[in-house]
């Protein structure tokens, strides 16, 4: 069974640019465009894995990534930041990788598969 | 006086022979008169030390003498003959002091009697009159003496403590130190040999060491004891002197002094010493002249400073300020700085005077000031504290130097890098969005996915014009952008670039009011950076009147008028306001009134757009009544 990822990111040319990445390797997507859509859409999909943008419309993600992991199921949930802000790599502290804008769509699918454990 | 003289006086011519007879035996000198008013006028050549006189005569009666003779000479003494029938009368007589009388028929041994107890106390008062002269002649003696020794002792401590005095001055001259020294003046004690004992510094330099010297070598124009110096005038007449004299210095040139000499007597009363204080009238010029050239170069330096000098009282109260404050600013001496400088209520949070008030250290801030014509200024203020002779701080000075020009090339300068830095997140979001586009055209090409294709095309075409407007926006920003001068005609520009407006300030809710007439005539502006610059202010009106308070109308007026060759308009909105703090601030790049959604820019570029044109921007504000910006354009540049 494939896993699913959750692309956050509220430039829709980068949410399809990663939703191809990832379906193109073989990954389930869903997809949100901020913090508030994104909690509704994770509790709706279920995904396996969150790349989050950070600078976002009406709720940032670090804050949604707080709210998020209150929910039981997703306390242990891999995120992985892809942000063009500098000086993020603390900015959610549990976060498997941070990635910066651009970034090589390589490396990218290299953390996904560590970071789900399809080695 | 002669006791044995005597005047009788009686109308009856025989009693005048016989009883004058008589008188004469007991050994008087005796000269007659027939009534009162011959015995006076007797009495002007003779001097009598009796009156023997008849009480009732023709033209003038005794008692009418006696009281005379009385007034007259209270020492004769007078003695009233009197017949039976007016005993009162010799009573009478009596009372007005006569000495004795007798009755008549005159009893010899009775005339007798009373002459000699008239002549004792005659004798008995002079000797009294003598004790109280003496007396009195003691008293004044022995009091003139008393006088005299306490004057004396009290000349004698005077002297000491002048001598006194004067010692310690000339040993602390001797000593080379003290205030002496300082003086600008030739100090020279003299002894009464006329030789100098002891000079001053400044006379040793000016004329060489003169001491052991005689007092008159000092002078050109006194070379011998004949010709007498001031020094030597002083010793003969014991009297201090002043006069113009003319010294010689030791290089043989002659200077103007005024000399005034002292003498110093020892306690004998003996002039011991003199001392010689001559002022160099020439050094007296040089010292005025360079403190009225210190004077004015403090002046001009204070005046001319370029920067604006206040000084300030412990009560923040403005004392003095300087041409450049006076010119820019209210002169309101005795107003508070925050006042004149801010036309605010409050003082800054961190008033630099009231901290050099604390510490005494200088102390520095930056702020914003507001000119009396309205136009913002960056200052930087440094303080620095003004001590008394004491060391205590009772004013600060505060100097605001204008760093507009600086702050300006510097906001430009950082204005670049803001732009850069904050763009950079854009940048990077549309680099990943066109690396984004290049993988799904490419995969899309590589699966032949048509829609991919469609898709990502698309895509790279929108980002391209995203990444196309950024640059473009970053070029106007960052000044590099040339203004693009064209002639247009300013009631259609001003009309075009309200309509830009019109629809934001029908959604929000306010009145939109245009007074533009139509014939403003043409102006020269680059159109776009101006309607930019005006949308943004007509913007930010439309904002000002968001959150309404209360329920109320609002408004935003946009009005144009020409004045000479000027555009004159004015952008007034009836919404928030600004505190006089915040509009001083508005023109500041990154200085945002808004949070989030400002970024501190707007204003800073349309200012700049504005100034660019030659034109001015005024700022009229007050908190919860509204805005008014008038903006002057030149119509030709």
């Amino acid at each position: 069974m494939p896993k699913k990822i959750m692309v956050v990111d509220d430039d829709p040319d980068i949410v399809d640019y990663l939703v191809n990445v990832f379906e193109d390797h073989g990954y389930l997507t869903c997809r949100a465009s901020d913090g508030i859509t994104a909690y509704d859409v994770a509790m709706a999909e279920n995904p396996d894995l969150i790349t989050l943008d950070l600078e976002m419309p009406h709720e940032w993600g670090p804050r949604f990534y707080r709210r998020l992991t209150l929910e039981e199921q997703f306390s242990d949930i891999p995120v992985i930041v892809i942000s063009g802000l500098s000086g993020i790599h603390l900015a959610i502290k549990r976060a498997v990788a941070t990635i910066k804008k651009p970034f090589d769509p390589t490396d990218v699918i290299e953390i996904v598969r560590k970071a789900l454990g399809d080695a | 006086m002669d006791s044995k003289k005597l005047i009788l006086v009686d109308d009856e011519e025989g009693i005048r022979r016989f009883l004058g007879l008589t008188l004469v035996d007991l050994g008087y000198t005796v000269k007659t008169a027939e009534n009162g008013q011959a015995a006076l006028e007797l009495l002007k050549t003779f001097t009598p030390s009796i009156i023997l006189t008849d009480i009732k005569m023709p033209m003038m009666d005794g008692i009418e003498l006696l009281k005379t003779v009385k007034l007259q000479s209270p020492e004769i003494e007078v003695i009233m003959l009197t017949g039976h029938g007016d005993l009162d009368l010799a009573i009478e007589s009596l009372k007005f002091d006569a000495a004795d009388f007798i009755t008549k028929p005159i009893n010899d041994k009775v005339l007798e009697i009373s002459l000699e107890r008239t002549l004792e106390k005659i004798q008995m008062k002079s000797k009294l009159r003598e004790y109280t002269v003496n007396l009195e002649r003691l008293v004044d003696e022995k009091t003139q003496r008393i006088v005299e020794l306490e004057r004396q002792n009290a000349a004698c401590q005077v002297i000491e403590g002048l001598s006194g005095a004067l010692t310690s001055a000339s040993n602390e001259m001797e000593s080379g130190s003290g205030l002496f020294n300082e003086l600008p003046c030739l100090v020279s004690i003299h002894n009464r040999y006329l030789e100098i004992v002891s000079a001053n510094q400044l006379l040793k330099d000016r004329l060489g060491d003169v001491v052991g010297l005689n007092s008159f070598d000092i002078y050109s124009d006194r070379t011998s004891a004949g010709n007498a110096c001031p020094v030597q005038k002083t010793f003969e007449t014991g009297k201090g002197q002043r006069s113009k004299e003319t010294f010689l210095t030791k290089d043989g040139e002659e200077i103007p002094v005024t000399v005034y000499t002292a003498p110093i007597a020892n306690k004998e009363g003996e002039i011991e010493l003199v001392l010689d204080i001559s002022v160099d009238m020439t050094e007296l010029q040089r010292l005025k002249d360079e403190l009225l050239t210190t004077q004015h170069k403090f002046e001009r330096l204070f005046d001319e400073s370029p920067c604006y000098i206040s000084v300030q009282n412990k009560d923040f109260t403005i004392a003095e300020v300087n041409r450049r404050f006076k010119e820019d600013f209210e002169d309101i001496t005795g107003s508070h700085c925050y006042k004149t400088y801010k036309r605010s209520n409050e003082p800054c949070v961190e008033c630099p005077v009231k901290l050099t008030f604390g510490d005494g250290e200088s102390h520095q801030m930056e702020t914003v000031v507001t000119t009396k014509k309205g136009e913002q200024k960056n200052v930087l203020v440094w303080s620095s504290p003004i001590r008394d002779a004491y060391g205590n701080i009772n004013q600060v000075m505060e100097m605001s130097t204008d760093i507009t020009e600086i702050r300006r090339l510097q906001d430009h300068l950082t204005s670049l890098g803001f732009m850069l830095g904050s763009m950079s997140h854009g940048v990077k979001g549309m680099l990943t969005a066109l690396d984004g586009g290049i993988y799904r055209l490419e995969s899309g090409l590589r699966k032949n996915d048509q829609d991919r294709i469609d898709s990502a095309t698309k895509a790279l075409k929108s980002t391209v014009n995203r990444v196309k407007k950024m640059v473009l926006d970053i070029l106007y920003y960052a000044k590099s952008r040339e203004l693009e001068m064209e002639t247009v005609d300013a009631s259609s520009f001003l009309t075009d670039t309200a309509s830009l407006v019109a629809i934001k300030a029908k959604n929000a809710g306010v009145t939109f009011i245009q007074d533009i007439p139509d014939n403003l005539g043409p102006i020269k502006i680059d159109s776009s950076a101006m309607s930019a610059t005006l949308v943004n202010f007509l913007e930010n009106g439309v904002d000002a009147c968001e959150n309404p308070i209360e329920r109320k109308d609002y408004s935003l007026s946009f009005s144009a008028a020409r004045s000479d060759n000027n555009l004159v308009i004015k952008i007034t909105d009836t919404g928030m306001g600004m505190d006089q703090e915040t509009a001083n601030k508005i023109f500041t790049l990154f200085f945002s009134s808004k949070g989030k959604k400002g970024t501190g820019i707007g204003l800073f570029i349309s200012n700049q757009t504005i100034e660019k044109h030659n034109g001015k921007i005024l700022v009229d504000s007050e908190l919860g009544k509204g805005t008014s910006f008038t903006i002057t354009i030149p119509c030709n540049i």
